[in-house]
């Protein structure tokens, strides 16, 4: 019998009261950026400081209001963005174009709300363009884009962790500036360790898929990190991700799952698209097939231990050791931080294809995966595409492996039943791996 | 010493139709050849260090071969960037980048794995966002890194004697081209927007101490020749990489009247209108200094605090000495930086006035489309449209 997550509520509304307090802002600041930023920074400015994230709001509206998303990004192209842009950037533009905003609870307000100032990092080739072309739009908000320059092991390179480190020592002097405000240290740091918990938390969470059966499948993984994207520097996420680690780890040890018939287990590669289109994952459910690891869920907000002797390993990180991590200067704080960010799986693969190889090698081993579903978003250019080339060369001889082009959240951009059909070949293909066929 | 500047243009225009032919003789007159991918390798290290530096530059073949590579959603030129190392250019002693655009970036990584340069190729990590403070000690240090790499490949130090001189030259060079682009301000110029694009390609291709001494021997020419009225409409381009000099022939070769007068594109002015200067102590932070300071590419161009993109003031300062009646936003197909900065860059050109088109490039494109856009933005500007 399926489990049913019991803290589920807890997390909705954490959620939704993120998006909620950016709209009403109550008397407090707006910030609007990348929540693939380090967030702790912003906290040091007060508790009150309301984000509004590109990717995780984009991908909820998408959820939440599937006709208006298409709306926002009909109305972004229409004021001038590329067909082939990233649609993420295209429905968060398009809301501001026409100037409302959608949140999580349902409700969409007129008016949307003008931030007080932008935090966000560049990666990508257009990843802090998002924020100049919504600056441009609203006349002008003043835009930090922290140089996440990374791939592959960027933790461990202090070249690297200085130079990014640096850069938010700048942006604490700059956030100072726009706002008027007086920058806590002690505020700082309390966050930062939050926001190094949780990020372990889900880590470890996402680990206890090893198990068979694997208690989350990749919707509820799906559903179960936007706190720890959309403001993972509170005492609330900790306790979230606590209580939800605990109750993950109960599930385990009772051999409980949220989708207990896995007859297969399958390694993802790819963006949401599994949430935005649930007919390509009943085709895998009606087939006993999950997907129990996927980059994207475990390493948009999750760390793990990484490269270790030269290679990827997906083993959690231990949390009582962020407990232990000196953060008695600001400076200690920004380098702790600075390395877990640099330390997520996704911006190590962004940059680096032999991370990614790393990464897939390890997935597929640790998570005892049965089949390989690879499905890059078409829109979104730092999808890994060159890994997922070079995993199809590596991979398709030892398991099955699919691919099919996706979307995050234009159905436009995506072969819908050619997709399903590739779905439906790939669940028979594993059915004959597991008879003894040959991929 | 070649008789008219005719044959000289030729001779350019030879070496961009037969790079792969120069660059071997280049290997075959005993000098080391090193690919480099992106202005943001800094040549001047190469050339210290003896190696010849040669942009690779597409192929304009089909993107067959590459896509079992590359995604189709990439762009064109890094598709036909990648065909070249799966096919011509096994022959380079190196493959060199710094890290830019992610399309460039996958180029490259196919060279690596795929073209066999795993052993024999350096990605210089380079900022994402050029202008943040830390931005010049993380570039003077990754060039500390490259130039140790490069003595270790050449056996012998790069000196500062050896980076001073090869910087002396890459000036050189940059101050000729830019007295080439200088004809096309005027009304009348001997010589045309399409073979001044020829030339300057022909610069990021050839060595640059014999590419210095043909363009001096051509500017010379220039200067005693008759000049001609440029005809028509004044037409700039601003984009990303276009090394398809068609694009710029039929620019000029349209039923109704046009002349290219400028091309703000990193395979045309944004690779050489900047100075490293000179006769400073510490080379590499000069060099890196000068990096920054240069037109930025549109996917690094974020100013920290304001967000501006400071390539927008140069394109105004051009279009100020250049005068075009019109701008063709040019941009290959699923580019992702260059779209996004003309969503910004039209209220600019409106504002002064200045008629703009885009032009979406992609090498499965018939000609014919590009034909009849350019002829009716033509149109457009001369107000002749029926």
């Amino acid at each position: 019998m399926a489990y049913n997550i019991k803290s589920w509520g807890a997390f909705k509304d954490y959620q939704s009261t993120c998006y909620r307090n950016y709209v009403e802002g109550y008397g407090g600041l707006r910030c609007m950026g990348s929540t693939w930023s380090p967030l702790a920074p912003l906290k040091g400015l007060g508790e009150d400081v309301f984000v509004i994230g590109g990717e995780p709001h984009a991908a909820s509206k998408a959820g939440t209001f599937p006709k208006e998303a298409r709306d926002d990004i009909i109305a972004a192209e229409t004021a001038g963005l590329g067909f082939h842009s990233c649609s993420y950037l295209k429905l968060f533009v398009g809301e501001v174009v026409r100037d409302k905003i959608g949140i999580t609870d349902g409700t969409i307000t007129d008016g949307y709300p003008k931030p007080d100032f932008m935090w966000t990092t560049h990666l990508c080739s257009q990843h802090s363009k998002w924020y100049q072309e919504i600056s441009r739009l609203m006349g002008g908000i003043p835009i930090y884009a922290i140089d996440m320059i990374g791939g592959g092991n960027a933790e461990k390179n202090p070249k690297i962790v200085n130079y990014v480190s640096n850069q938010i020592e700048e942006g604490i002097h700059w956030m100072q500036r726009v706002t008027g405000r007086e920058f806590s240290d002690e505020l700082f740091i309390k966050a930062v360790r939050n926001e190094i918990k949780v990020l372990v938390l889900w880590g470890n969470i996402c680990a206890l898929n090893m198990h068979n059966p694997a208690p989350l499948d990749e919707r509820r993984l799906i559903a179960l990190f936007p706190p720890a994207v959309v403001d993972r520097t509170t005492d609330e996420t900790v306790r979230l991700y606590e209580g939800l680690l605990k109750e993950v780890r109960h599930m385990v040890e009772t051999g409980q799952s949220v989708s207990p018939d896995q007859r297969h287990r399958i390694v993802y590669f790819g963006l949401a698209h599994t949430y935005g289109h649930p007919e390509m994952s009943r085709i895998l459910r009606d087939a006993g097939a999950e997907i129990v690891a996927s980059v994207y869920t475990f390493g948009t907000a999750g760390n793990f231990k990484g490269i270790v002797d030269g290679k990827w390993t997906w083993e959690p990180i231990d949390p009582t050791w962020v407990d232990e991590l000196d953060l008695s200067t600001r400076r200690k704080a920004i380098t702790e931080l600075v390395k877990i960010v640099l330390g997520w799986p996704t911006w190590q693969g962004v940059r680096s294809w032999w991370a990614l190889e790393s990464m897939a090698q390890a997935m597929i081993t640790e998570y005892n995966a049965d089949g390989l579903l690879l499905a890059p978003s078409r829109s979104c250019e730092t999808d890994f595409r060159n890994g997922y080339v070079g995993m199809q060369r590596m991979f398709k001889s030892k398991i099955p492996t699919v691919e099919y082009d996706s979307d995050q959240v234009d159905v436009r951009k995506m072969d819908l039943p050619g997709a399903k059909r590739k779905t439906e070949l790939f669940v028979q293909l594993m059915e004959a791996h597991k008879k003894g066929g040959v991929c | 010493m070649m008789k008219d500047s005719n044959s000289i243009i030729e001779y350019f225009q030879h070496i961009t139709d037969h790079t792969q032919e120069y660059a071997q003789s280049l290997q075959s007159k005993g000098h080391l050849v090193a690919g480099y991918m992106c202005t943001h390798v800094p040549e001047e290290i190469l050339y210290a260090a003896g190696i010849v530096p040669v942009r690779v530059l597409s192929s304009h073949d089909s993107q067959a071969m590459t896509r079992s590579y590359i995604h189709e959603t990439y762009c064109s030129f890094s598709h036909d960037c990648a065909y070249r190392g799966l096919t011509y250019y096994d022959f380079f002693d190196l493959i060199v980048t710094g890290s830019s655009c992610i399309h460039m970036g996958e180029a490259f990584n196919t060279w690596v794995r795929f073209a066999g340069f795993k052993e024999k190729s350096f990605l210089i990590s380079y900022p994402h966002i050029i202008h943040t403070k830390p931005a010049a000690g993380f570039i003077v240090e990754s060039f500390k890194e490259f130039k140790q790499y490069l003595e270790d490949i050449v056996h012998k130090s790069i000196t500062d004697e050896d980076i001073e001189r090869a910087i002396k030259i890459y000036n050189h060079t940059r101050r000729l081209l830019i007295q080439l682009w200088e004809f096309l301000r005027y009304k009348e110029s001997p010589i045309t927007g399409a073979e001044v694009a020829i030339v300057t390609l022909a610069s990021q291709l050839m060595e640059k101490k014999e590419f210095n001494q043909l363009l001096e021997e051509l500017i010379q020419k220039l200067q005693s020749v008759p000049r001609k009225n440029l005809p028509g409409v004044r037409l700039m381009v601003s984009g990303g990489a276009c090394d398809d000099l068609r694009i710029f022939d039929l620019m000029e070769k349209l039923d109704n009247s046009a002349s290219l007068v400028f091309v703000d594109t990193c395979t045309a002015t944004r690779y050489f209108w900047f100075e490293v200067p000179e006769d400073r102590t510490d080379k590499l932070q000069t060099i890196a200094e000068a990096y920054i300071a240069r037109i930025p590419c549109p996917a690094k161009d974020n100013f920290p605090g304001t967000g501006e993109k400071k390539r927008f003031r140069f394109i105004q300062q051009f279009i100020e000495d250049f005068k075009p009646d019109g701008v063709v936003l040019l941009y290959q197909r699923f580019c992702s930086p260059q779209p996004m900065d003309i969503v910004g860059l039209k209220p600019i050109l409106n504002n002064l006035g200045i008629p703009s088109l885009e032009l979406e490039l992609d090498t499965t494109l018939p000609i014919t489309q590009f034909q009849t856009q350019l002829e009716t933005f033509v149109n457009i500007i001369t107000g002749v449209a029926s």
